[in-house]
């Protein structure tokens, strides 16, 4: 079964007499172990269809089934359970709680679903390790690189180990050794835990590590393509990127 | 979600912007303190003239014929006790009463070249305890002796006012038992200051025997005056004397009007404290509501990792809740000092107490530690804190989670 199945999905937003319609009619599939990237001009309505696909807002119309859950129908707080076991995010924004710590971040997911002790500490730890930031579980957000940032953003959207993790922009803000080294860490992830990658992004050099590209363009899917061929065309992998790569994976 | 993290949460946001933390902490303190100390000094105003009206005229007990009536201050035969000596002894002989003595009282009108004062008049058994306070304040010449026919006690501020003098000779004029009005000549032997306005303009004292002579009482006392080691005795000691076929009122009764006087103006105390903490509960929603404003992206991040509506909300109640408890803490430590200062030190408030009815109050307000207000008015601040956290809690709550992260 597809683990995010989106059906005809209508999104407007009213700005005073303007109307914006960020979806019209999306259709879209996608299987358990995906690493897609949704790309397309900007305005052209990928944050939208990442929040729905999140349960951070609802559509107008249509249906957003999550492992065959319409969640469209759900109350604040079941999307907010949702959101806390099936989906992880990663903003474009380093998007840490600013008065925690790298563990406490990656921590609070666990928190939140009732994780115990021991094992939150064994989990924390570990993806700490995998995201190569253990030697800064201690340091608050302001005392790390943005780039150290979004790893501890990564791995904190992994902690509960969702189906799905919902990237809008993760490379954005980052230099291309750590927009490299980032999607090398989530290409590992994905591998080693089978968790569905969606990313919403322009930027070439994620095209280059996913394995499908679906284009939106006026809040409408126009192309769908397996990226294996296109990657090539794009941009071949830069020589630290593929040493990243390497040792990472 | 554990509580712990959300505290550990609150707890350092409220570090992030110390300075504003810290003031609305001072506003929480300042208005509890202000609150504590207010409340202290009614405290203090209001224990300190019961005990002084109980002191100077009412004791803690009085036995009087059933049909006296005291604003009417009747002298009749049949108004008036008639062994009060008898009844004096035997009160006297109990083990719970430290004195017990017959009064009468009366009304007088001084009068000088130019001016005449209305005065109330107390015939009193000059040996007595009970009039210890009155011996102790006498400022120039001498107190009373039971031998003394024509010397008489005026309190300061009378003597002042009419231009009076120590051993000067004046005329008195007292209504007797029958309605008229009988006069005599008395010599001014002792002044008193008691520091109690109303009470040094408007107070005579003579020896009880030539208070009898003069109204034509003949023996008569209009009350058993008694005081007791303990105040809370009063009922027990009433009860005990239940035999003596006279009405007894105990200090209760007799100052009632000061009670009521007290329990209505709680209500208005309270309600000015309601609004001083009110005035600090909108300080801190102020400052919550910039917290929230400044951390809507924030918010929306906790959202979508899943934290609930009512979860996020709790973070801001909990931000309160720490400000109130620092606050409070700070409140009581400044309101303390404040209390002890006032107690050592007290207001000067000059002639303002002579102005009020019923109340014997002094030229200086000093403050008492009232701990039971001081408890409430603890929780209060807590409570209003908490209140006050709810509408930018809500605010931070309702928001959808997207709408936040757009910030
Ligand atoms: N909250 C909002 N209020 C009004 N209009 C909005 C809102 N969010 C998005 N839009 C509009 O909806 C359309 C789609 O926006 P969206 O953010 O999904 O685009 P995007 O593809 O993510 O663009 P970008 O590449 O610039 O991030 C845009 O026209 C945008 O202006
Ligand atoms: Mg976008």
């Amino acid at each position: 079964m597809a683990i995010i199945q989106v059906n005809d999905l209508v999104k407007t937003y009213q700005v005073g007499e303007t109307e914006t319609r960020a979806l019209d009619g999306v259709s879209l599939t996608i299987e358990p172990g995906e690493f897609t990237a949704l790309v397309g001009p900007s305005g052209s309505g990928k944050t939208t269809l990442l929040q729905m696909i999140g349960c951070l807002d609802k559509p107008d119309r249509g249906a957003v089934l999550i492992n065959g859950q319409d969640v469209t129908k759900l109350s604040a707080n079941r999307r907010a359970d949702l959101r806390s076991q099936q989906i992880g995010f990663v903003f474009q924004f380093f998007a840490l709680v600013p008065v925690l710590s790298a563990y406490e971040n990656v921590e609070l997911p666990l928190l939140l679903t009732g994780v115990g002790g021991k094992e939150r500490k064994e989990r924390v730890m570990h993806l700490l390790d995998a995201v190569g930031l253990a030697d800064r579980a201690d340091n608050r957000p302001d005392q790390m690189s943005g780039g150290q940032q979004q790893r501890v953003a990564v791995a904190r959207a992994l902690a509960s180990r969702p189906a799905i993790i919902l990237a809008d922009e993760p490379t954005a803000n980052l230099d291309t050794a750590n927009g490299e080294q980032i999607m090398g860490i989530m290409q590992r992830l994905n591998q080693e835990t089978g968790t569905a990658f969606v990313f919403a992004t322009h930027d070439p050099r994620v095209m280059s590590f996913v394995r499908r590209i679906v284009t939106l363009r006026d809040g409408q899917v126009v192309d769908d393509v397996n990226a294996e061929a296109a990657i090539a065309e794009i941009t071949p992998l830069t020589p630290e990127a593929e040493e990243i790569i390497l040792t990472s994976s | 979600m554990a509580f712990g993290k959300l505290f550990t949460i609150a707890f350092r946001d409220l570090g992030r912007n110390r300075r504003r933390t810290l003031f609305t902490m001072i506003a929480v303190a300042m208005g509890l303190a202000l609150t504590v100390i207010m409340s202290g000094l009614i405290a203090d105003v209001y224990d300190q003239a019961l005990e002084d009206n109980i002191r100077l005229e009412t004791g803690h007990l009085q036995l009087r014929a059933e049909s006296y009536e005291s604003d009417k201050v009747s002298l009749k035969w049949e108004d008036l006790i008639d062994n009060p000596d008898e009844i004096a002894a035997v009160v006297d002989g109990m083990e719970e009463v430290v004195t017990a003595a017959p009064v009468l009282w009366g009304s007088a009108i001084v009068d000088t070249a130019d001016e005449s004062a209305s005065l109330k008049l107390f015939g009193i058994e000059t040996a007595s305890p009970f009039h210890d306070p009155i011996r102790e304040a006498i400022v120039a010449g001498s107190f009373l002796d039971d031998a003394d026919r024509n010397g008489i006690l005026l309190g300061q501020r009378l003597v002042d006012e009419l231009g009076l003098s120590l051993n000067q000779q004046i005329s008195v004029s007292a209504v007797d038992s029958n309605g008229e009005p009988q006069e005599d000549l008395f010599t001014i032997r002792g002044i008193f200051s008691t520091g109690i306005p109303a009470y040094d303009q408007s107070t005579l004292f003579m020896t009880l025997d030539k208070a009898q002579a003069l109204t034509l009482t003949d023996g008569h006392a209009s009350a058993i005056v008694v005081m007791l080691h303990d105040q809370h005795d009063a009922d027990r000691v009433a009860a005990a004397l239940s035999g003596s076929g006279l009405k007894r009122l105990t200090w209760r009764d007799l100052n009632s009007t000061l009670i009521d006087l007290l329990s209505t103006g709680q209500v208005i105390y309270n309600i000015m404290y309601a609004i001083v903490l009110l005035i600090v509960a909108v300080v801190l929603a102020n400052t919550l509501l910039m917290a929230v404003f400044e951390r809507i992206r924030e918010m929306g991040i906790l959202a979508a990792l899943g934290m609930k509506r009512n979860q996020i909300m709790f973070m801001y109640v909990l931000e309160a809740f720490i400000i109130g408890l620092f606050g409070v803490a700070i409140g009581l430590a400044l309101g303390g000092v404040g209390v002890a200062y006032l107690a050592r030190n007290g207001i000067y408030i000059g002639d303002v107490g002579a102005s009020v009815e019923g109340m014997a109050l002094g030229t200086s307000m000093h403050a008492t530690f009232d701990a039971g207000m001081t408890f409430w008015l603890s929780v209060a601040t807590l409570g209003f804190t908490l209140i006050a956290s709810l509408y930018p809690a809500w605010f931070a709550g309702r928001m959808e989670p997207a709408e936040a992260l757009r910030g």
